[in-house]
């Protein structure tokens, strides 16, 4: 007779049939995240490479600068001799009518830092315009509609990406892009000629005949390239590709998300292993003495480890393959979305992921495959005569934990079901904890970002801050004169960012300092609680601040700090603030006011900085983030309801027939599920009581560690109601898991008791 | 000699509470034979028939197989020599729920590079219109009549029963009984029988009787009867 092939296979689609719902939600649960994860990596991988060949495809520059006046062909030469090739890259700011914005506007660019049409077409009329594509989207501008710009109506035309505002930055030092506020666009070389030079900034790009190889070279050739630029010319602005966070930014994100979500996939992935190593587990309890019997006849260890892990291994490996093909095309779209909802990129194709594969289908199957591998190697590593014997305990005498007499039966009874189950309790604490994880950080960016909002728009210097090309006189009641100017940190272990350096009356109006005395070498300021907090700032404490395009430093000591969320600050006495950056006694260039000042020429004002200027980080955080939120609640929640449901329902099949008893013996329903119902209920509750405080300051020491990130900053804030959010849907999600525990122990028959293992 | 048990001993637990349940036990059984292993509960035959079929280990003593030591096997070793040599037949019937009859014999085919014809055996076991059921749809007589299949499907040397009536009826037990004996004709195999049943002595080859872990009798039955005729 032919080799009889292992009938044990035959179990495999009847086991899957006879627990099909616990399969179905694992198989759901498993192809929605894999689904998700695999969309995501190849939407980023397919990104990535787009945002990589733009360098090329679309000619980018390595770095630009911005002169106070228009370069001569003498400097540009001298300029050239550097090895570097200089391009005009001039634009004009202009605020448009139909929506509060303002528009950086280019002439057509043809060699340098071209453009993505995304739709449409390019401006090739003196009244067209070709605008961002994120920003028109946020702004709900289409093609064909009026855009007035400045007092020019424009028709738009296309709507474009350009390859060096990917991330909208209207300023790099800004600590988040704004897409909704500040847009980029072009127009013909003739419409931009008539916008006038009142707004027109010097600004040019340049490459380098031979490009550097990383970023450290960059540095390099960028800095000795700024010595020669500021020897020769009046710079206002110099941004070297390589720190340009209007092209950098979308990188940076894209692999930080990619390290995450990658973590996030493998986390859950090991808490399934393990909710499936436990059910395999039960199983084996269930079937202890059809597995004594095998083993007995001569079934090999190895033989009923596979046999028990074929089951999830196929689960997984469907779930792999189904949510890999939802990932290249449902997914990957949707996951896409999210970017392009962001940011300006340029079109991608997509492209077959190699370690997308890995990381979704291999590693997740290999992940599974050695942990139910190491839990069913244990569990059956036991003698075949234990397994006959049903005693599966591994010690050799297993003595009850004592517990007080004094203590009612059912209080007792309960607590030897949570000490019999504790593998089980153990690993819903762990499911809890992660669902916790993915419930706060849904839940709490809202409030972060409106009480970020609301500490900022509470905590204003005044409705405008001008600062101004030149000093200039001003009638308008309140205005007070200030100085300011931009120093970078120098700090170690914090990356380099501007702080703006205030220099305010002794009496202003509307910064309350009081600076009695003060060292002329470094001198007693105060600074903003946003630098304070970010770079753990004390009284006392001296800080080192460097020029921006320079080398100069300064130093500072700190006399106290002052409760200006926006942005780091450092505020110091106007006379000390001359002093120091050598200017006159009288020097200013600026003014605080709450009223508009409307008796200074446009032409003297460098900048206005307003409500909208200091909230655009939130505005833009909400606009990013606002359905991935979504997302991420739905998850922690799904991800809640499936491991409490799996393992509550293992711990009441577990015992069917002790329930079964039970009934026998005359309790009713209630006070069965009272003792095993809630025995479980006590768990969950107390797991999403500690789970809180623990997700909490997880997630708060890494918000702290990624804001950090950030120039400027983000202070970490929960609401103590969100907490209260993430009670309720734990509990509210329990609820439903134990009504439908409730229902199987109502279903258990008396005879379960009395029957064999057939 | 086919099977060699030589002084086996074995004690459970330590100090106080140390318990011998074998004290030295010596048989010999020939290739063939039904051996009925008898005894009241406690007298340790269980425990010498999980040593035979290497599910137990012995403290002291040997067991021989044709020669073959099964105590200097390794876990492997003995997993081998059970595939290989053994069947076995437990009280309760231990059969896979979500396997029909059929399958369930296979189950034990699998094992062997020789196995029985699987259909044959189960017209043999008068299961075979009931092949395409679930274990849960047969009665309790039929059940243990699949167990014995499962057993036997792979043609062992040894078949180990440990009282496989003993959750049976008079008229089902004897029905058992009886496929035993039909097995041991027809394919040879050595049997080794535990029961506390002493109606059951008259239809083996040879008897032994135990008592407090030590063999008291061991004969060669001189008066065997067929099994339909045992009466208790």
């Amino acid at each position: 007779m032919s080799k009889v092939k292992n009938p044990l296979r035959k179990r495999i689609p009847r086991e899957l049939k006879g627990d099909f719902g616990k399969y179905l939600v694992i198989f759901i649960f498993m192809v929605g995240m894999i689904g998700i994860v695999s969309g995501f990596l190849v939407a980023n991988q397919s990104i990535s490479n787009a945002y990589d060949e733009s360098f090329q495809k679309y000619n980018m520059e390595d770095g630009n600068f911005e002169l106070a006046s228009k370069a001569d062909s003498k400097l540009i030469d001298t300029l050239e001799k550097e090895d570097v090739k200089i391009y005009d890259n001039f634009y004009v700011e202009e605020e448009t009518k139909e929506v509060d914005s303002t528009l950086r506007i280019f002439a057509n660019r043809t060699d340098i830092d071209r453009a993505c049409v995304m739709e449409g077409r390019l401006a090739e009329n003196k009244d067209e315009i070709a605008i961002d594509r994120m920003y028109a989207e946020n702004n709900n501008i289409k093609v064909g509609d009026m855009l007035t710009v400045g007092n020019k109506k424009l028709n738009v035309v296309g709507l474009i990406a350009l390859s060096d505002y990917k991330a909208l930055f209207s300023n790099t030092t800004d600590m988040m892009f704004d897409a909704v506020k500040f847009g980029v666009a072009t127009v013909t070389d003739q419409c931009f000629d008539s916008f006038g030079d009142t707004h027109l900034h010097y600004n040019y790009s340049w490459q380098y005949d031979n490009p550097p190889k990383d970023d450290n070279k960059a540095k390099d050739m960028g800095d000795d390239f700024l010595e020669v630029l500021a020897k020769n010319a009046i710079v206002k602005n110099y941004i070297p590709e390589y720190t340009n966070q209007a092209i950098i930014f979308v990188g940076d994100d894209m692999t930080g998300d990619n390290a995450m979500i990658t973590v996030f996939l493998y986390i859950v992935i090991v808490i399934i292993a393990f909710v499936f190593a436990i059910t395999s587990s039960n199983s084996i309890l269930k079937e202890s003495t059809i597995i004594g019997t095998l083993r007995a006849s001569g079934y090999s260890k190895g033989e009923l480890v596979r046999h028990y892990m074929t089951a999830p291994l196929i689960v997984m490996l469907v779930a792999a393959i189904i949510g890999n093909i939802l990932g290249y095309t449902f997914f990957k779209d949707y996951m896409a979305q999210m970017y392009y909802g962001s940011y300006s990129l340029p079109t991608f194709e997509t492209c077959w992921n190699a370690e997308a594969f890995v990381k979704t289908t291999i590693v997740p199957l290999l992940i599974m495959f050695f942990i139910n591998l190491f839990v069913l190697s244990r569990k059956l590593s036991i003698s075949p005569l234990k397994f006959i014997r049903r005693d599966l305990s591994r010690r050799k005498k297993k003595k009850a934990i004592r517990l007080n007499t004094k203590i009612g039966i059912m209080s007792r009874f309960r607590f030897r079901i949570i000490f019999q189950n504790i593998p089980n309790y153990i690993t819903i604490f762990i499911g809890i904890l992660f669902a916790n994880f993915i419930l706060l950080f849904g839940l709490m960016f809202g409030p972060l970002l409106d009480n970020y909002q609301n500490e900022i728009t509470s905590n204003l210097i005044c409705e405008n801050q001008y600062i101004l090309k030149a000093p200039q006189k001003t009638d308008t009641k309140g205005a007070e004169k200030y100085c300011v100017t931009s120093l970078d940190t120098t700090a170690e272990g914090h990356k380099i960012e501007g702080v703006t350096v205030y220099g305010v009356k002794n009496d202003s109006k509307y910064v309350d300092i009081n600076i009695k005395s003060s060292d002329k070498d470094e001198p007693s300021v105060f600074v903003s609680n946003a630098y304070a907090e970010k770079h753990g700032l004390n009284k006392g404490d001296v800080i080192t601040l460097k020029e921006e395009y320079g080398n100069k430093k300064y130093k500072f000591t700190v006399q106290g700090v002052y409760y200006y969320p926006s942005t780091l600050a450092v505020f110091m006495k106007q006379s000390d603030f001359n002093e120091t950056f050598d200017q006159d006694s009288d020097y200013f260039n600026g003014y605080f006011s709450d009223q508009k000042i409307k008796d200074i020429d446009d032409d003297y004002i460098a900048t206005v900085i307003t409500q909208d200027d200091l909230t655009k980080t939130s505005r833009q955080l909400k606009v990013s983030m606002g359905s991935n939120m979504t997302i991420f609640l739905v998850f922690g929640i799904a991800m809640f309801i499936l491991i409490i449901y799996l393992l509550s329902k293992i711990i009441i099949e577990k015992n069917s027939q002790s329930i079964s008893m039970t009934k026998i013996l005359g309790y009713r329903n209630g006070e069965i599920n009272r003792l095993y119902v809630t025995a479980t209920t006590i768990v969950v509750v107390l797991s999403i009581l500690l789970t809180i405080p623990i997700a909490d300051w997880t997630i708060g020491s890494l918000c702290v560690y990624i804001f950090s990130d950030y120039s400027g900053w983000l202070p970490y804030y929960v609401p103590w109601y969100t907490y209260i959010e993430m009670f309720v849907l734990g509990v509210v999600s329990y609820a439903v898991v134990a009504f439908m525990q409730m229902c199987r122990v109502k279903r258990i028959p008396m005879t379960d008791a009395l029957k064999n293992n057939e | 000699m086919f099977l060699e048990i030589k002084g086996i001993k074995k004690a459970y637990g330590q100090g106080e509470s140390r318990a011998e349940v074998l004290k030295g036990i010596d048989i010999e059984i020939q290739k063939g034979e039904i051996c009925v292993l008898l005894g009241p509960s406690g007298s340790g035959k269980s425990t010498l028939l999980n040593i035979i079929g290497g599910i137990d280990n012995a403290d002291d003593g040997y067991i021989s197989i044709n020669g073959e030591k099964i105590a200097d096997m390794n876990e492997k070793q003995l997993t081998l020599y059970r595939r290989k040599h053994l069947g076995y037949v437990f009280q309760m019937y231990n059969l896979i729920p979500n396997l029909n009859i059929k399958e369930n014999v296979e189950v034990g085919a699998y094992l062997s590079d020789n196995p029985l014809d699987v259909d044959e055996l189960l017209n043999t076991l008068g299961l075979y219109e009931h092949r395409h059921k679930l274990p849960n749809q047969l009665s309790g007589g039929q059940q243990q009549r699949t167990a014995i299949g499962r057993a036997i499907v792979k043609n062992p040397d040894i078949l180990l029963c440990d009282e496989p009536t003993g959750a049976l009826d008079y008229k089902t037990s004897k029905e058992i009984l009886k496929l035993i004996e039909d097995v041991n004709h027809k394919y040879g195999n050595t049997v080794l029988m535990v029961t506390h049943n002493g109606a059951i002595e008259s239809m083996a080859d040879r008897v032994v009787k135990m008592r407090d872990g030590m063999v008291r009798k061991n004969f060669v039955n001189p008066t065997k009867i067929s099994a339909m005729d045992l009466e208790w």
